[in-house]
């Protein structure tokens, strides 16, 4: 009775933690790449004469911006199909919020205990990108039409390599749910299928969140805004919170999965904030670097990476699983 | 210093090029200007480009009053004899302004034929593009109360069948694939439409239109007279401001016996050459933006900063600099500065190298560029290409080697080098731009070491300009070559008669539908970025369309009719 | 992957220092900023003083932005600045040398009226002592006095210089009107040789 009542207000603590979270690593994306390109990005401490206007600091500047949408017109295209055009966003983020339920925080198992957790977080985050795709295409754009179709061939590889990397750490652990994944011990065996799943595992997390070099589905220079053009204000500003949480949600799962006990017990918190700190480092430094692939490219270098690295993941997973 | 003309080679330009001119006039500079009849405008055409492999630079017209009007065709034919510009002029009657066109022979003359059809109502016979340049495609009908009627009709009158659609298609087949990229596109800088009919993400066809940003520059110049032109003329274009300033001025001073001191060379060769500097460094990171790449865009506009601060310290302003004064320049570079200046360029050259080849070798940034749009030397010959668009595919043409501005580009004078490339596509480009910022950094360290070593004065008075002269001024700018035309007024000699502006960028537009059929849609604005555009050099004739405030619009004919020229008092 | 290396150190090895600078703030002015040069061609001055209101500056105006109009008895020169180039004209044609190119550059105003957008320089016209319209200013008037008497043929500079002198304070209308009752009319040169 207490633990349900416990995970009952873990659930709904969770959701302004994550959105907080979210916007902390949202930010640290936005300062070290300004940093990176000799800019100064948005501010950590204020100059003296501006305090009294913007207070001492910008950390919650990606927040901003999208409560600043919310303010904003919104129009809808006539030729657009209206229901699913308006219900898209707000699918999307219910979905991604979903998810965030299934991975564990420190201190909050939340809902990770369930059997077969790790599938349905799994196909919550697919729902969630789903409707990043429907939506556009939904509203008779032609530049929607292209960033959708690019959105589409990205998804499904990226995804292939998300599951194989999951799932071999699935096969080696014996376990679907997440919280017994991310609660089990560590030997050199799992520090190896750590290494190798985890790097297949930051691999997909760049096509899913559109880290460059593979941002072709939102690419501004080619198609406006791709799968966004048509969206405005509240509608655009639920895209951009759903990507916050997609992003924190993701960052989460690394750390549970490839990370363990991190993700578990309370008193490992500052570990998982350096954690997170440091997987976000590691992908602002690859967006930094790259310009923006063609789909067509994209797509074959992720067959070249991926597949092999998958393989590889799943032979070592049997090989613990009839070892251990 | 100036070259100054070959004697005798009006005398040449009869015997061995055309003998069958009406009349062979001896311009400043090597420049002959041969009168025909409008009848063999076409021979003549024939004849140029066929046998001699000159390249056409401009055709374009210009309104006598009640002469009629002259039809104007400049080629360059540097590479036959040095620096030799021949300019081909014929009268046609004002009533029955008819001639044959040039378009079929050298594929290089359709937008100049269809702007000088547009401007004064000259009637090119045979051309097999009469559609607008500037106008909207669709409009030759009379429209009501102010507003563009929707869609596109035709209504089968003799003037609207001439109007075709972009890409001549049907119109329910045009609405169904075709991709309007612009006029506001976050890919490209300034306003512009390019058609492409894509399948999938391939294109299939491709058409471009311009006439976004008309300004009239033209007619605003005739309307101030030469001082004042200067600072409009440098207002063309932002990026490449020095080089139209720079190309007005020499060719006013064409138009008199003008001696200008060697420090004022000196000082107007840097200030164009830092200007290339700053261009090609801006292009850079246009075209690593286009690819998505941020941090190069940043990285390149962060070395271009400190380009725009020697500039600034030398001129006083960082983009449009108000030095040109007929005579020379109006400020004079100080010898600390001209010192503290040169150590700023030299580590600026090591840094741009490192930099840029960092940039070029980058394996992501190889993959976009290497194989996008495709531009062999035929197409450019053909197509009429020039700047670094041409100099990619392999065919070596330099205004500073050719035909220079002044004696300073001499090879004798300051070192330097033509570079040219095989690559034949944008890496071959970005190639070419890169290595010509450096050579560019060479050049100006050595102005820079000789204006801090002498003293001088950098200006003189100039003289009052002869009635009637005329004069042909070229340049090269960061995109190409740039021609002016200058006829001086027969009245007053403050004024000029008629000033015509043909700049690269008008060139390299019309070749962008060529390098577009085949490639990726993702790679249409990386194209249309490596050809450096600079729409505002593009359009900047004249066109008027609303009257006394009222929103009236006009039929063609009236529209033609103001657009000549009535006498002046 | 090795050239990515090679941009990532390149670029983290300037990365603690941003190459933004600030504006110069009022309340917080030792804040970095890049030197102004003094070269900077910024908007131009006029020295009341020296300004004798002859209109050449309105003339050589490339931008059109110097404008002249007359008032009661006031002389306005007025630059409006957002139409100046900056080209430094007015400064060399100026023949008392009253303008200045400045380095100021702050000349943004919220609307087109404000009179901060232009730089405004009033002179005092004579009025005619007969007709008592205004005509010219005192200073204009005596400095074509003198660049009359510095260029003009010595045989006729006696007569005209006190032509001049009984002339003086008379608009040009008044001037041709009693031109031959003060004795100043030009048909007594007619006999004069080599003029």
């Amino acid at each position: 009775m207490v633990d349900l009542i416990y995970t009952v207000v873990s659930l709904i603590v969770i959701v302004p933690l994550a959105l907080f979270l979210g916007v902390i690593y949202s930010y640290l994306l936005r300062k070290l790449s300004a940093r990176f390109q000799w800019r100064v990005g948005p501010m950590f401490r204020m100059y003296g004469d501006l305090k009294p206007l913007l207070g001492t600091t910008r950390l919650l500047q990606p927040l901003y911006d999208i409560l600043k949408l919310y303010g904003k017109e919104t129009v809808v295209p006539d030729v657009s199909r209206r229901r699913l055009f308006v219900y898209s966003p707000y699918l999307s983020l219910i979905f991604a919020v979903a998810a965030i339920f299934f991975i564990p925080f420190p201190g909050m198992p939340l809902l990770s205990g369930v059997p077969y957790s790790l599938i349905i977080a799994s196909y919550l985050l697919i729902a969630s990108i789903l409707f990043t795709i429907l939506g556009p295409v939904a509203s008779g754009s032609p530049w929607a039409a292209i960033g959708a179709r690019r959105e589409v061939e990205l998804f499904l590889v990226s995804e292939l390599g998300f599951v194989l990397s999951v799932f071999a750490v699935a096969i080696a652990r014996q376990s679907l749910v997440i919280w017994d994944i991310s609660s089990g011990g560590q030997s050199v065996y799992f520090a190896l299928l750590t290494v190798t799943a985890g790097a297949l595992m930051l691999v997909a997390m760049l096509g899913k969140l559109h880290i460059k070099p593979f941002d072709m589905p939102e690419a501004e220079a080619e198609i406006v805004a791709g799968p966004y053009t048509e969206y405005s204000g509240k509608l655009l500003g639920t895209y951009y919170l759903t990507k916050v949480f997609l992003l924190y949600g993701l960052v989460a799962l690394f750390i549970s999965l490839f990370l363990p006990p991190i993700a578990t017990d309370v008193l490992w918190l500052p570990l998982y904030i350096v954690a997170a700190v440091v997987l976000v480092f590691l992908l602002t430094a690859v967006q930094v670097l790259n310009p923006r692939y063609r789909i067509r490219n994209a797509i074959n270098w992720y067959l070249k990476v991926a597949i092999p690295l998958g393989v590889l993941n799943f032979v070592i997973a049997l090989a613990i699983w009839l070892v251990v | 210093m100036k070259f100054g003309s070959t004697p005798d080679i009006a005398e040449y330009v009869r015997k061995e090029i055309y003998p069958d001119g009406l009349e062979y006039v001896l311009l400043r500079e090597n420049r002959v200007v041969v009168k025909v009849n409008p009848g063999d405008l076409a021979k003549v055409a024939e004849l140029f480009v066929k046998k001699f492999e000159a390249r056409l630079i401009h055709a374009t017209a210009v309104d006598l009053e009640l002469k009629g009007f002259e039809v104007l065709h400049i080629y360059d034919f540097s590479k036959l004899k040095d620096r030799l510009v021949v300019v081909v002029k014929a009268l046609v009657d004002k009533d029955s302004p008819e001639f044959p066109s040039i378009a079929n022979i050298t594929w290089q003359a359709t937008w100049a034929e269809r702007e000088m059809k547009e401007l004064l109502g000259v009637k090119p016979s045979g051309m097999p593009d009469p559609r607008h340049q500037f106008l909207p495609h669709e409009w030759p009908n009379p429209v009501e109360s102010g507003s563009i009627p929707e869609g596109y009709k035709f209504d089968g009158s003799s003037t609207t069948k001439e109007m075709y659609l972009p890409l001549r298609m049907p119109i329910e087949e045009a609405y169904q694939t075709l991709i309007p990229i612009g006029p506001y596109h976050p890919g490209v800088i300034e306003g512009q439409i390019v058609y492409v009919k894509v399948e999938g993400e391939q294109v299939v066809a491709a058409d471009i239109k311009t006439g976004f940003h008309h300004r009239g520059i033209m007619r605003l110049i005739e309307q101030r007279g030469y001082n004042k032109g200067a600072f409009i003329a440098e207002r063309v274009c932002g990026i490449c401001s020095a080089a139209h300033g720079l190309a007005y001025i020499t060719c006013t001073e064409n138009l008199y016996e003008a001696e200008v001191p060697d420090r004022a060379l000196y000082i107007r060769t840097l200030l164009v050459e830092l200007n290339r500097m700053h261009s090609h460094l801006l292009w850079v990171g246009v075209v690593a933006d286009v690819i998505g790449w941020k941090t190069g865009f940043m990285l390149t506009w962060g070395l271009r900063e400190r380009v725009m601060d020697i500039i600034e310290a030398i001129t006083g302003n960082r983009v449009n600099y108000g030095i040109w004064r007929m005579g020379g320049v109006s400020r004079d570079v100080p010898q600390e500065l001209a010192e503290k200046a040169k150590r700023t360029v030299d580590d600026l050259k090591e840094e741009c190298a490192k930099l840029l080849m960092l940039v070029a070798d980058h394996p992501v940034v190889k993959s976009r560029l290497i194989g996008v749009g495709p531009l062999t030397k035929a197409q450019a010959y053909d197509g009429g290409a020039v700047g670094p668009v041409a100099r990619a595919s392999n065919w070596k043409i330099d205004v500073r080697a050719d035909n220079p501005p002044h004696a300073i580009y001499d090879p004798k004078v300051i070192s330097w080098e033509v570079i040219t490339d095989d690559h034949c596509d944008t890496f071959g480009r970005t190639l070419v731009r890169v290595k010509e910022l450096l050579v560019s950094c060479g050049i100006v360290s050595q102005c820079l070491e000789y204006l801090a070593k002498t003293t001088g004065e950098v200006r003189i008075k100039p003289k009052t300009v002869p009635l009637g002269a005329e004069a042909v001024g070229l340049n090269e700018a960061p995109r190409g070559e740039l021609a002016y035309y200058i006829r001086a007024s027969d009245k007053d000699s403050s004024l000029p008669h008629t000033i015509r502006i043909r700049t690269p960028s008008y060139r390299n537009n019309a070749i962008i539908p060529l390098m577009l059929v085949g490639s990726n849609l993702a790679d249409v604005p990386v194209v249309m970025g490596s050809t450096d555009q600079c729409l505002a050099c593009t359009d900047r004739l004249e066109i008027i369309n609303e009257r006394d405030g009222s929103r009236k619009s006009l039929t063609w004919d009236q529209l033609v009719n103001l657009s000549r020229r009535v006498s002046r008092w | 992957m090795s050239t990515e290396i090679k941009i990532l150190k390149q670029v983290l090895s300037k990365y603690s220092k941003p190459m933004t600078l600030t504006y110069p703030s009022a309340v917080a002015p030792e804040r970095r900023y890049s030197q102004i040069p003094e070269g900077l061609r910024g908007i131009p001055e006029r020295d009341k003083d020296k300004c004798i209101g002859c209109r050449a500056c309105y003339f050589v105006c490339s931008g059109r932005a110097t404008s002249i109009y007359d008032k009661d008895a006031k002389r306005t020169v007025e630059i409006f600045l957002f139409r100046c180039t900056f080209c430094a004209h007015c400064q060399e044609a100026c023949p008392e040398e009253a303008i200045k190119m400045t380095n100021k550059f702050e000349i943004a105003v919220p609307n087109r009226e404000d009179p901060a957008a232009r730089v405004l320089t009033e002179l005092d016209l004579l009025k005619c002592k007969n007709c008592g319209t205004p005509y010219a200013t005192r200073k204009l008037a005596d400095r074509t006095y003198e660049r009359l008497m510095e260029k003009i043929d010595p045989i006729v500079k006696e007569t005209v210089s006190s032509d001049y002198k009984k002339l003086d304070g008379y608009c040009p209308d008044c001037r041709r009107a009693y031109g031959v009752d003060l004795d100043t009319h030009t048909k007594k040169y007619v006999w004069l040789e080599g003029v």
